[in-house]
């Protein structure tokens, strides 16, 4: 461990925070090396450079320094690890069937973490990580907007609540000093009574003293009732936010604009054709499938399902006629027909 | 389709609008309806073998194809002269123009309002099996009311069947598609995708995106915004015929892209990011693109007839109003 002094000191300027208060450390998550601020921006300022301790070669960025959290710095390392991992391996308990799967997919993760952390077996992790990742691109990119969905969501409800509490506040204070100002006022006008009327004192006092009370009370009973109104509009906030939609526009959005063809008009075995995974499996046609060896024909983005998909198209869909159901559509409006007139 | 004279009355040719190498163009007026058309007389006699290759694609495949957002062919008919002449739908206007009118002002509900329109002819072109092989913005005409629709499909063709080599000299260099660079030819529709992502950062800088001066440089302009292509993120990439991997680019970070796109929200992003994939497979095809959450986000795409049109040329407006 290194002791007080170096604590306080950068490594490569040698600057101290004795002379330089305000100095602040910052590390790199390659190689967790502690470099002070100013040095990180003469070094890395023009691009990538070499990180400055003496026999530490990796090259490092700017923009991926940081503040360090923890000031153990084998911590600071899992929690990196542990971001970098839970960003490719992002599932959430609803996208298991079982509980046991989520654990084993948990226990997964803990492990990755523990042996990346303690340098076991890094490089096959690593390897392993990346090809989950180039694997399952797609759907961690779904899955990761979907969570970024749900927290903007749930700040918007916040949001809105929050500024509905403070409205509510400077609603009752309103009332409130209203209130004392009038009962300033009227108590003036008393006094002004009491000097210029030949009306019994004592009389004008109670009538006072009654109206007072009747008018706190009133005011008691607004504030109350403004309250509740607000906080039927929270509740609302809240209903609204969950539902996603306020008053949206009057026609739904159709991506399709409700031209799309979502079933094919055929079936495959039995089943609705949608899915050509299956039939790429179980068919076999020796010249169509030797072309999907092709390492070229893969990377020019030629796959076996498009070509399986024209093929099954043009054999069942013809023209796009469909004379049954046509005729079928044809008979139901005869038959209702006589009814409607 | 009838080839005799009695089809050649039906229409009138007013004014030139336009000549290219192989067709010139007319505004003219379909006689019994007085429906403003366009005239594409394509130039024979340039061509040994016949009638020009285009013209056929577009005759091909325009006949073929009927959706709101893909221009109608309405006739085809032959001149005394012995000239081939497409009859199209007028459309007045293109996406070029106005990215170039610098007057206009496009809003970020203007911009996914265009998008989803190429988006939802170029499903139509694909659930076709057909390949548009040219989009640019100079291709995407806009009529009056506003709808977009694809046109020139002079470079048009079926894809799907499974051994026949497809020519990767296809689509205006800026729009070109990383694995068209490297010459392969056995592309998908993905090459589209690729081209309505270009037109979409387009759409949002005002300026070409990715403006290479000859084919060299546009792998290399392409790859500095995008990254150079590795086996690792792009398999077999290696064996296309023209890879060549001498200059290798980092892949941008979000943060690069979320510069160079301020305005840009971080579904517009995300959406663009997918449909400029480097690697062909992994681009969305046109149904995951138009299901993408940014067509449900806020602001929603303008209607059509709300979105802007070329300020200047006033005359163009008034015959428009004439039509």
């Amino acid at each position: 461990m290194e002791d007080e002094r170096s604590n306080d000191m950068c490594p490569v300027c040698k600057t101290d925070r004795y002379l330089s208060p305000n100095m602040r450390f910052l590390i790199n998550p390659e190689c967790y090396h502690k470099i002070c601020e100013s040095c990180v921006d003469r070094i890395f300022s023009l691009g990538p450079a070499k990180c400055p301790y003496p026999k530490c070669n990796k090259t490092l960025r700017k923009n991926k320094f940081k503040n360090q959290l923890f000031e153990d710095i084998n911590i600071e390392r899992e929690v990196d690890i542990r971001k970098r991992v839970l960003a490719v391996y992002n599932k959430i308990e609803e996208d298991f069937d079982t509980l046991q799967d989520y654990n084993a997919y948990l226990e997964k993760i803990e492990e990755m973490v523990y042996n990346l952390t303690n340098n076991i077996n890094k490089e096959e992790i690593e390897k392993e990580i990346s090809q989950y990742q180039t694997e399952h691109n797609i759907e961690i990119l779904e899955r990761a907007t979907r969570e970024s969905q749900k927290n903007e969501d749930w700040t918007k409800l916040q949001e809105a609540q929050e500024t509905l509490r403070q409205a509510k506040l400077q609603l009752i204070k309103d009332k409130e000093e209203e209130g004392v100002a009038e009962q300033k006022q009227r108590r003036l006008k008393l006094v002004e009574l009491l000097q210029n009327s030949d009306v019994d004192p004592e009389e004008l006092m109670k009538q006072h003293r009654a109206e007072t009370s009747q008018r706190s009370s009133q005011r008691e009973r607004d504030i109350k009732t403004l309250s509740k109104q607000l906080e039927e509009k929270i509740l609302q906030a809240a209903v609204n936010a969950q539902g996603g939609v306020e008053a949206g526009p009057q026609t739904p959005f159709t991506p399709f604009c409700g031209d799309r063809n979502q079933f094919s008009n055929y079936t495959l075995l039995g089943k609705p054709a949608n899915d050509l995974v299956d039939i790429t499996d179980s068919y076999h046609d020796p010249y169509v499938n030797k072309l999907a060896q092709n390492r070229e024909y893969l990377g020019s983005g030629w796959r076996l399902k498009t070509v399986y998909e024209r093929a099954l198209d043009e054999a069942f869909m013809g023209l796009n006629c469909f004379i049954d159901i046509e005729k079928a559509e044809q008979s139901q409006a005869q038959d209702s027909a006589p009814l409607a007139t | 389709m009838k080839f005799d004279g009695t089809t050649l009355h039906k229409y009138t040719k007013e004014k030139k609008v336009g000549e290219g190498t192989y067709a010139v163009v007319y505004v003219g007026k379909q006689e019994f309806s007085h429906r403003q058309v366009a005239i594409k007389e394509i130039k024979t006699g340039l061509f040994k073998d016949g009638l020009d290759m285009s013209a056929i694609r577009e005759v091909k495949y325009l006949k073929e194809l009927r959706h709101n957002n893909v221009i109608e062919l309405v006739d085809v008919y032959m001149s005394p002269d012995k000239n081939l002449n497409l009859v199209l739908e007028y459309l007045p206007c293109d996406l070029e123009v106005l990215i170039k009118d610098t007057s206009v002002v496009f809003k970020s509900s203007d911009i996914k309002s265009w998008l989803l329109m190429t988006l939802r002819g170029l499903h139509h072109c694909h659930r076709n099996f057909i390949l548009h092989r040219d989009l640019k913005p100079n291709n995407l005409l806009l009529s009056p009311d506003g709808e977009l629709k694809l046109a020139d499909f002079g470079l048009a063709r079926a894809f799907g069947s499974p051994n026949e080599d497809l020519t990767p000299k296809v689509v205006t260099r800026w729009y070109r598609a990383p694995e068209l660079l490297f010459g392969a030819k056995h592309y998908t529709g993905a090459v589209d995708i690729w081209a309505v992502g270009i037109i979409f950062a387009e759409l949002m800088l005002r300026i070409p995106y990715l403006p290479g001066k000859d084919d060299v440089d546009q792998l290399d302009v392409t790859f500095k915004a995008l990254g150079t292509p590795t086996e690792q993120i792009w398999p077999n990439v290696s064996s296309l015929p023209n890879y060549d991997a001498l200059k290798v680019y980092p892949l941008p970070s979000r943060q690069e892209l979320r510069n160079r796109f301020s305005a840009a929200t971080d579904k517009a992003l995300d959406l663009m990011i997918m449909m400029t994939q480097l690697d062909p497979s992994r681009r969305f095809d046109t149904t995951r693109c138009l299901q993408d959450d940014f067509f449900l986000e806020q602001p929603l795409a303008t209607s059509p007839k709300d979105l802007p049109t070329k300020s200047s040329g006033g005359d163009e407006k008034r015959r428009k109003t004439n039509a």
